[in-house]
């Protein structure tokens, strides 16, 4: 590899304010002479003129045609879209990059998924003919019957907001092109170094092979760092075209507005219920906002895993969706920890409390008598999914025991005969995990490599394909390997992330590493064991592994005949339980197993502040074998803390114009430390059917929580009359909503003020 | 670097940083670095030549008569922490823990918060409520500015361009004063959403109070206060002094004037009471707790409070 100091890229030109969407006519440098320290200027132009591909090819059937290159050309379509590429020593590329001129003619925004569906919006892609990127439907046969015959249906609108995943370090890519071995090496903060190998190879018209992708430890990737970004593409090709090793890192401002963000959807809903509170059918029209849909795994992804999670933990009868992905002029949408699935649920479980309210029964006994009963196992949902999860009711009876609701029934009366308002939340999840993304939005899935050796002096390498963010594979893989082959867990190492040394594999992301990585690393481990007690039955009788293992590397000459010397195993492990397209019965099943997660949320609002105050917080959890409970629970800490980032803290802003409003953290604001309440975690373990019993966990509380204090901050203002339909509950938010009703402070409440006084 | 390019200028003297301003309009002075800092990182602002007034001799806290002189380079955390701030103008030692969090506390400077005027910043609605004065110079010496009349607005001061702020003299409190500084902001540390500054004198002929307000709000926000008036919060308490009105040193200053408050209000407690208002927090010291559970469970661990 080349050994130059790396050079900066910078590619980010950001449009005057008022203009969010133009057509670029011509992009040059203002000064004939390049500045100082400026290697190259890149435009798209630049790179079709090269000849190679930098185009992908369409990767999922069913949308309209996307041909887009690493850079915007022609036009612009969201504020951050990169534009012009600029090499330079050090950081003097952004102020190089200050010297280009760009001439924008100004096209009218499209903003707002609905309104970008009406016949007269204007078009981001004019060619389509309309807005909507992909559109996609499916009805259960009884469903227009159930719906006409039901003693009650209801229609309502549910709204999630536009968040982003926030990574605490953000994307950053080093490449180099070693022009004698034709060979380039890219290091990138990626969760996916095999598949981004993939989309750099397709892009730098380089076979697989050529491609070296080195994923280094990382602070954080949650979704955001699964998506292959056009920077990833394009530091290597300017690596190709200038020799140099290229080097670029996105600041907060570039990955707060035009990286990836996630979760805007509106749910139109229409539901049947009877009097007993059972849901006979659901209905739900999904509009989705997918932005400038420019993602190498298409963005589309997490839009049908929602309408895939509708029917969530609850055994509906008849069921349907239609789905329109919708683009924007925003940042792209793509993945966020949940990857679709809180949508869904948090449209499930306010149905739930909806029902509640109108039948008069308790919101957890309504959730009772519609969980999918507790057998047969596998159960196989409408649509095909094999859920495998222990049964629900007892579990949901734990978490009412666990987390004390007829004690917090009592409190919150008392609280309201007080004039406080005190509710509580329910959530009842089974989330899939361990998904297949073949002819969802990618084609990566279902399967995993590892590779076990065991050295000659008994210390053991674990080499797997998935890319841990910091949730400690290096902890739970030795684990797994270890108690395999019955050794100290510290004599394990543990490698990820190099192309060039680990085994072929899908990365990490949809809960999948325990389940998938966990089970090749069980699987490729029990093999060396096996092979390691045959040795051993060979060797004196108190032979150790350090013996053996010692006598199967060097005194080969002593093994018997048939035996291989080494011990080395690859394995590969998948579960086999996932249909990617409908079988004969018309099946599809995208999780390979999964959890179920209980969640109950107590939460006391304030009308005249609209600040939302967690009071206890419960969730009883089946995440099957666990691995490292330490771990487990961080999961569930830290999707905890994001879910109620999601509703109480964050929200990505645009003006009607489609200006990013959140460029800093200044503007964007997650919830700090203090801002997380303790959440008490009660484990089932129901061993799933796959090796080792796992069955993923890192997303549960993140799709759990919004849901669940939706729920209790409409339950706590329910005398008002406040009905909560959108995932936007900041205190602004709240505010809105209380005042909307007409409520105001009562006077009397500040006669007591004692001069801002604290008691001791 | 990430900001646009400058000149830099170590001040050695107040003379030779108000020279510098005085000689380019493009010059930006820099202090603790708190509030210009991000700008220059994201090039929002560009200016010709930093001036570093950082190492002029600028930090000291001192008593002279009634007035208490602090200097424009007093740390944030010095007005929390400081002896001397918390005998003689506990306003200040009680408003500075909500600027920020410590690590900007740390570097931030009450000359620094002064000049932006910017109307989330917690120092300007103190130093009105206080009827500070505050010391600044320019190319031709030195003068005085109320607070109340150095604050014009939104990120508007009196100040001149080749003016720096040195000092600010704020009266030394009674044992007949009391003071109280709330706000409420999303999270501890943010630009807060409303806040309030409250100096009152309770003597013989009531309540006499100076009051500072700030606001940023998504939609409309309130400046500092020109003038100190009652407000709400300051006159709601219900009289419960016959006490007579009588004058305090407050009053030269043409302090607002409220009715008759109890007679023991003391300085609020920072911090601790950042979520919810005064008036609401005995409330949430009622509050139900999570219920205690008698017996063990494999939750044990997982519910560890933190």
């Amino acid at each position: 590899m080349t050994t130059t100091s790396p050079v900066s890229a910078t590619s980010r030109c950001c449009a005057t304010p008022s203009l969010t969407r133009a057509s670029s006519r011509s992009t040059t440098p203002a000064q004939p002479q390049r500045p100082p320290g400026v290697v190259a200027i890149v435009t798209q132009d630049d790179l079709d003129a090269r000849g190679a591909p930098t185009r992908p090819p369409a990767r999922t059937a069913r949308v309209a045609t996307l041909e887009w290159g690493v850079l915007a050309q022609g036009t612009v379509r969201f504020v951050g879209e990169p534009i012009v590429a600029v090499v330079a020593e050090s950081r003097s590329s952004r102020d190089a990059l200050e010297l280009v001129e760009v001439v924008y003619d100004e096209l009218p925004g499209v903003m707002g998924a609905v309104a970008a569906l009406a016949p007269d919006a204007p078009l981001l892609y004019p060619e389509w003919g309309t807005n909507e990127f992909l559109h996609l439907a499916a009805r259960s046969p009884g469903l227009d019957d159930a719906l006409e015959h039901a003693p009650h249906v209801f229609t309502e609108t549910f709204e999630n907001h536009r968040i982003f995943a926030l990574p605490l370090e953000g994307h950053g890519a080093q490449a180099s092109f070693d022009g004698a071995f034709g060979r380039l090496q890219l290091i990138a903060s990626s969760q996916q170094p095999h598949q981004l190998r993939t989309v750099v190879a397709e892009v730098c018209g380089l076979t697989e092979a050529a491609v070296r992708v080195v994923a280094p430890d990382m602070g954080g990737g949650f979704g955001n760092k699964q998506h292959f970004l056009r920077e990833e593409c394009l530091v290597s090709l300017l690596a190709m075209i200038t020799g140099r090793s290229v080097r670029w890192s996105e600041d907060r401002t570039e990955a707060l507005t035009a990286s990836v963000h996630s979760r805007p959807q509106t749910h139109h809903v229409t539901v049947a219920h009877d009097d007993e509170g059972k849901v006979l059918a659901l209905d739900v029209r999904v509009i989705s906002d997918v932005g400038n849909p420019v993602l190498y795994f298409s963005g589309i992804g997490p839009s049908l895993v929602t309408v895939g999670a509708l029917c969530g933990a609850y055994d509906i009868p008849e069921h349907g969706f239609e789905l329109s992905c919708v683009a924007t002029t925003t940042c792209p949408i793509g993945a966020y920890r949940g990857f679709g699935q809180p949508q869904a649920h948090f449209t499930t479980e306010r149905v739930m409390d909806r029902i509640a309210q109108r039948t008069g029964i308790d919101p957890a006994e309504v959730r009772r008598r519609n969980l999918l009963p507790d057998a047969p196992r596998p159960f196989i949902a409408h649509g095909g999914a094999r859920v495998d999860v222990g049964p629900l009711a007892p579990q949901l009876d734990q978490l009412l025991e666990e987390a004390g609701y007829s004690q917090w029934r009592e409190r919150q009366a008392a609280a309201r005969a007080e004039g406080r308002h005190v509710g509580i939340g329910l959530s009842s999840l089974v989330q899939g995990t361990s998904p297949t993304q073949w002819g969802v939005a990618g084609r990566f899935g279902s399967w995993e490599t590892a590779t076990v050796s065991v050295l000659p002096d008994g210390t053991v390498t674990v080499a797997v394909g998935t890319k841990s963010q910091g949730q400690g594979h290096e902890t739970v893989f030795a684990q797994v390997a270890a108690d395999a082959l019955g050794i100290d867990r510290d004599q394990v190492v543990v490698r990820e992330g190099d192309t060039d040394q680990v085994p072929y594999g899908m990365g990490t992301w949809g809960s999948r590493s325990a389940v998938m990585a966990g089970g090749a690393v069980l699987t490729a481990a029990g093999r060396v064991k096996e092979k390691m007690d045959r040795l051993g039955k060979e060797m004196h009788p108190d032979a150790d592994h350090r013996a053996v293992a010692e006598e199967a590397c060097w005194h080969t000459h002593r093994l018997v005949a048939g035996e291989e010397p080494g011990l080395t195993e690859t394995a590969v492990y998948t579960p086999g339980g996932t249909i990617p397209v409908p079988n004969a019965d018309g099946h599809t099943n995208f999780d390979e197993t999964f959890g179920s997660h209980m969640t109950m949320i107590v939460v006391e609002v304030d009308p005249a502040t609209g600040h939302v105050e967690v009071l206890d917080a419960v969730l009883v959890s089946d995440c099957g074998v666990m691995i490292n409970p330490t771990l487990v629970e961080g999961q569930h800490v830290g999707g905890f803390a994001q879910g109620l980032g999601n509703v109480l803290h964050e929200e990505v802003r645009y003006s009607e114009e489609g200006q990013p409003l959140c460029a800093t953290l200044l503007d964007y604001t997650p919830p700090l430390a203090t801002d997380v309440p303790p959440l008490r975690i009660v484990h089932r373990e129901t061993p799933s059917p796959t090796a080792g019993g796992f069955r993923g966990v890192g997303e549960a509380t993140i799709i759990s929580t919004p849901a669940a204090v939706a729920g209790a901050v409409e339950d706590a203002l329910a005398p008002l009359g406040v009905a909560v339909t959108t995932t936007r509950l900041q205190p602004h938010h709240v505010r809105a909503l209380v005042r909307a009703t007409g409520w105001a402070p009562d006077p009397a409440a500040f006669a007591g003020f004692d001069g801002g006084r604290d008691s001791p | 670097m990430k900001p646009a390019p400058f000149d830099y200028l170590l001040a050695t003297s107040v003379e030779e940083a108000v020279a510098a301003l005085a000689a380019d309009d493009d010059a930006k002075v820099i202090a603790g670095g708190q509030s210009l800092t991000p700008l220059l990182s994201l090039r929002l602002a560009r200016p010709s030549v930093l001036v570093d007034v950082g190492r002029l001799p600028l930090t000291g806290i001192t008593v002279d008569g009634d007035v208490l002189e602090l200097g424009a380079l007093v740390r944030h955390r010095t007005l929390e922490s400081d002896a001397l701030v918390a005998a003689e103008a506990p306003l200040l030692a009680v408003a500075a823990p909500h600027i920020g969090h410590p690590a900007i506390r740390a570097r931030g400077t009450l000359g620094g918060s002064l000049a932006p005027a910017d109307p989330a910043a917690e120092l300007p609605a103190v130093l009105v409520a206080l009827d500070a004065v505050v010391v600044v110079q320019g190319p031709g010496g030195r003068r005085e500015v109320r607070a109340a009349e150095l604050f014009e607005g939104y990120f508007t001061t009196a100040l001149a361009p080749d003016e720096l702020v040195v000092a600010v003299r704020v009266p030394r409190a009674t044992d007949a004063d009391r003071f109280a500084f709330e706000e409420w902001a999303p999270r501890h540390g943010d630009f807060a959403t409303a806040g309030i500054a409250l100096a009152a004198s309770v003597g013989a002929s009531g309540v006499h109070c100076g009051t500072g307000r700030r606001a940023r709000g998504r939609r409309g926000a309130l400046g500092p206060k020109k003038r100190s008036s009652p407000t709400p919060a300051c006159s709601a308490p219900r009289a419960q002094t016959a006490a007579r009105p009588q004058r305090r040193r407050g009053d030269r200053r043409s302090r607002g004037r409220c009715r008759p408050g109890p007679s023991s209000w003391a300085c609020s407690r920072p911090v601790r009471s950042r979520r919810c208002s005064p008036q609401r927090r005995p409330r949430h010291d009622r509050r139900p707790r999570a219920p205690q559970r008698g017996r063990g469970s494999s939750a044990a661990a997982g519910a560890a409070p933190r």
